[in-house]
């Protein structure tokens, strides 16, 4: 088990993590068993710094960010385990009503589908300033002054008739720049964007990837990045985490992550990218398919997909290790001088 | 484009959804989805057809596939080489359902296309014994085989849809598709949904299968790095036009359109490396149903001049093969 005293971000840089994760287990009871979404995940995101998390669909990267959130239906879910700091202080241990008012001061969240966050029936002013009427008491003439400019602030135009629009009558782009909007709303220290531009087209995707790192550098936030799409990592993160079945596999910053992929699974998605791939070439693809979080094989959770694996790597859970001579990159494997040959 | 031997020449096609309203439901207008594309499709050969969403792409696919009925244009099928053509939009409905076999789809999630109810092999059955192509212990190894040939095990068979992931079930959509050994298959968004692990196991399939049964392939997708691997030509779609059509390399090394040139700086590269400083477009796609006057365009385009709000710029010849829809085109003296 990693020693959190040598978590990554402390061990490679001075400076506190904003947001440390050790350990984290957040499971749901199933009718299948118990479903070990997040099952030991540890990662740090530092001030100012924009971590990336990948993998693929089911790894758990969204029930990650959703424990950060307090945001876990329970049940079916339930904390088995770790922890959860922010600015040092474990959010597991907090009150609903704490936590509520740290998910409209500190921490904010965006998602894939706006739609589905935003209420149909209020106007998308009145959703801005139900938020700071709430957290920051301001009244409602000032509230929609501030929805006002914080539409402006987004990139919405004409901002004063946007206003008074309903969800429906924006496109898909419009509404992602009115959650981001609600989540900025409160000057947030943290924006957990959840998958913020795979419903978008690429053109409308840059638009809001650009958005948010400006919003980023004026306001000097944290952005804690899940996404699936290895291009929005490459071009946005400082850190990424890699998650497979519940585990982060591999923590390294980006440029040492994209040249130097260590962990089999990581290797294999860069493998399986069309953009490496010269015309006509087979791309490599890792076999089978990710494993139910219900059975989950024992030791390495890869190793039913891993062309390398061993009898030991059955028999026990590898530790996300740092490795010799590179600052503050993890991986859990048994076997890196195998995969380096990879 | 007329070469003696290729599969699809499509001229003109439109499909505009008219729009009612009011109580004696007056036609006040139409969505025009399609507003007249040309273009050509050889055997064994792979078109993609790209651009952002609403700018036509299904539309164009159903329509060509006549599960929407075009509204205009033309569609001359050529099903073996120095056969005769037949104009697919000409057909009676029961001439066009002969050639249905031919002509195939497959869609971004299989799942909607799957009757939850019906296990997978019975649904890619069904088109044999519909056809009467094959009955009993023939037809039950038929789907054996087209099951293995998707890289399914046979004894799925008997499962039904829901007890598949997503990329199972996108190999259950093209085994279907394949039942009827079409020469044209229509993948809708086909790989869109799915991981990048799992899109590469699905698109070396398709490749394989392109080899094996000289399919071609209509791929839509807005998922350019995909285009770019599988595609040997190209169009770009934008508000219902193809605004530039060429070969992948041409469309990739040498875009002419301001919108291609557009899309392909917005595709995050997925090398830290080469982070992109470059200039975004601005807005969003206009509406299908008053698009802008001229070129549609220029409110987006940021080389835009006064003319291309007045005039229509008409596709011209950049190089063999390679036309763009823009007055700042290259325009190469032959051709
Ligand atoms: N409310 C829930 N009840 C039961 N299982 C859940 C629930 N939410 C998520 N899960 C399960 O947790 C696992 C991880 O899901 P998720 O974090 O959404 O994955 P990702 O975001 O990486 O695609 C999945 O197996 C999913 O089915
Ligand atoms: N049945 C329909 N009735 C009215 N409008 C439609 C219909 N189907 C599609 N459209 C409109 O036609 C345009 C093109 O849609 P579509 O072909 O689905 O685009 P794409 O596949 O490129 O995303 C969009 O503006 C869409 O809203
Ligand atoms: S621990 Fe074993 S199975 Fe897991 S990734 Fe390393 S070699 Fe493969
Ligand atoms: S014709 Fe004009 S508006 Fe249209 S793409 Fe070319 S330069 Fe831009
Ligand atoms: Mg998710
Ligand atoms: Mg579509």
């Amino acid at each position: 088990m990693t020693d959190p005293s040598q978590s990554p971000a402390t061990s490679s840089n001075g400076s506190k993590p904003l947001l440390e994760l050790r350990e984290l287990k957040t499971h749901f009871r199933v009718d299948e068993g118990l479903a070990k979404a997040v099952d030991g995940v540890s990662y740090s995101l530092r001030e100012g710094e924009t971590l990336g998390v990948v993998g693929e669909s089911g790894c758990g990267k969204s029930v990650t960010a959703l424990s950060v959130m307090g945001l876990v239906p329970m049940p079916p879910g339930l904390n088995a385990g770790g922890e959860i700091l922010f600015r040092g202080e474990n959010l597991l241990l907090r009150s609903e009503e704490q936590m509520r008012a740290i998910r409209g001061n500190e921490i904010a969240m965006i998602f894939q589908e706006p739609m589905t966050a935003l209420n149909p029936v209020y106007t998308v002013g009145n959703q801005i300033m139900e938020t700071v009427m709430l957290h920051q008491g301001m009244d409602a003439a000032a509230a929609r002054e501030h929805a006002i400019g914080m539409l402006e602030k987004v990139g919405i135009p004409s901002p004063l008739s946007r206003v008074d629009e309903y969800p429906h009558q924006l496109s898909g782009g419009m509404r992602q720049r009115v959650m981001i909007a609600i989540a900025m709303s409160c000057n947030p220290s943290l924006l957990i964007a959840d998958e913020p531009t795979t419903a978008l087209d690429v053109t409308i995707q840059a638009q809001i990837l650009d958005l948010i790192a400006d919003l980023q550098k004026a306001e000097g936030m944290s952005v804690l990045l899940i996404t699936h799409d290895l291009g929005v990592v490459a071009q946005t993160a400082h850190h990424v985490a890699v998650m497979y079945a519940g585990k982060v596999v591999e923590y390294a910053t980006v440029g040492e992550l994209f040249s130097n992929p260590r962990h089999p699974y990581s290797i294999g998605l860069f493998r399986s990218l069309p953009d490496l791939a010269g015309a006509g070439e087979r791309l490599e693809t890792i076999p089978g398919m990710v494993p139910s979080a219900t059975h989950f094989p024992s030791g390495c959770r890869f190793r039913t997909r891993c062309s390398i694996a061993t009898d030991l790597c059955a028999s026990q859970v590898p530790s996300l290790d740092p490795m010799d001579g590179t600052a503050g990159h993890t991986v859990a494997c048994h076997h890196l001088e195998e995969a380096e040959k990879l | 484009m007329s070469a003696p031997d290729n599969l699809l020449e499509v001229t003109g096609l439109k499909k505009y959804f008219p729009i009612y309203r009011g109580i004696l439901s007056r036609h006040v207008g139409d969505v025009k989805a399609v507003d007249g594309i040309d273009f050509t499709l050889g055997r064994q050969e792979t078109l993609s057809v790209v651009g952002e969403s609403g700018c036509g792409k299904t539309t164009a696919g159903r329509s060509l596939l006549r599960l929407l009925t075009p509204t205009a244009g033309e569609a001359l099928y050529r099903p073996e080489p120095g056969a005769p053509q037949v104009n697919l939009f000409g057909l009676s409905e029961r001439k066009m359902r002969a050639l249905r076999r031919d002509l195939q789809i497959i869609f971004q999630d299989p799942y909607g296309s799957l009757n939850p109810r019906i296990t997978v092999g019975n649904a890619i059955g069904e088109a044999l014994s519909v056809h009467g192509i094959a009955q009993g212990s023939e037809l039950e190894d038929r789907v054996s085989e087209l099951l293995r040939l998707v890289g399914l095990r046979p004894d799925v068979a008997n499962r039904f849809p829901h007890e598949f992931s997503g990329g199972q079930r996108q190999r259950v959509g093209i085994a279907r598709a394949l039942t009827l050994r079409p020469k044209l298959i229509v993948c809708d968004e086909a790989v869109s949904a799915l991981d990048v692990s799992i899109q590469a196991q699905v698109l070396n399939l398709l490749g394989d299968l392109q080899e094996e049964f000289g399919l071609s392939y209509i791929f839509i997708a807005h998922d350019l790095s995909v285009v770019k691997y599988i595609s040997d030509r190209v169009a770009v779609m934008y508000l219902g036009r193809i605004v530039e059509t060429g070969t992948v390399e041409q469309i990739f090394e040498n875009p002419q359109h301001p919108y291609t040139k557009a899309l392909l700086a917005a595709i995050p590269v997925p090398d830290p490396a080469r982070r992109s400083q470059r200039v975004h477009l601005e807005g969003d796609v206009p509406s299908p149903i008053s698009p802008p006057s001229g070129c549609h365009f220029h409110t987006r385009c940021p080389v835009a001049e006064e003319r291309c709000s007045r005039e229509t710029p008409a596709m011209q010849a950049c190089e063999e093969g390679h036309h763009a829809a823009c007055f700042l085109a290259e325009v190469c003296s032959s051709t």
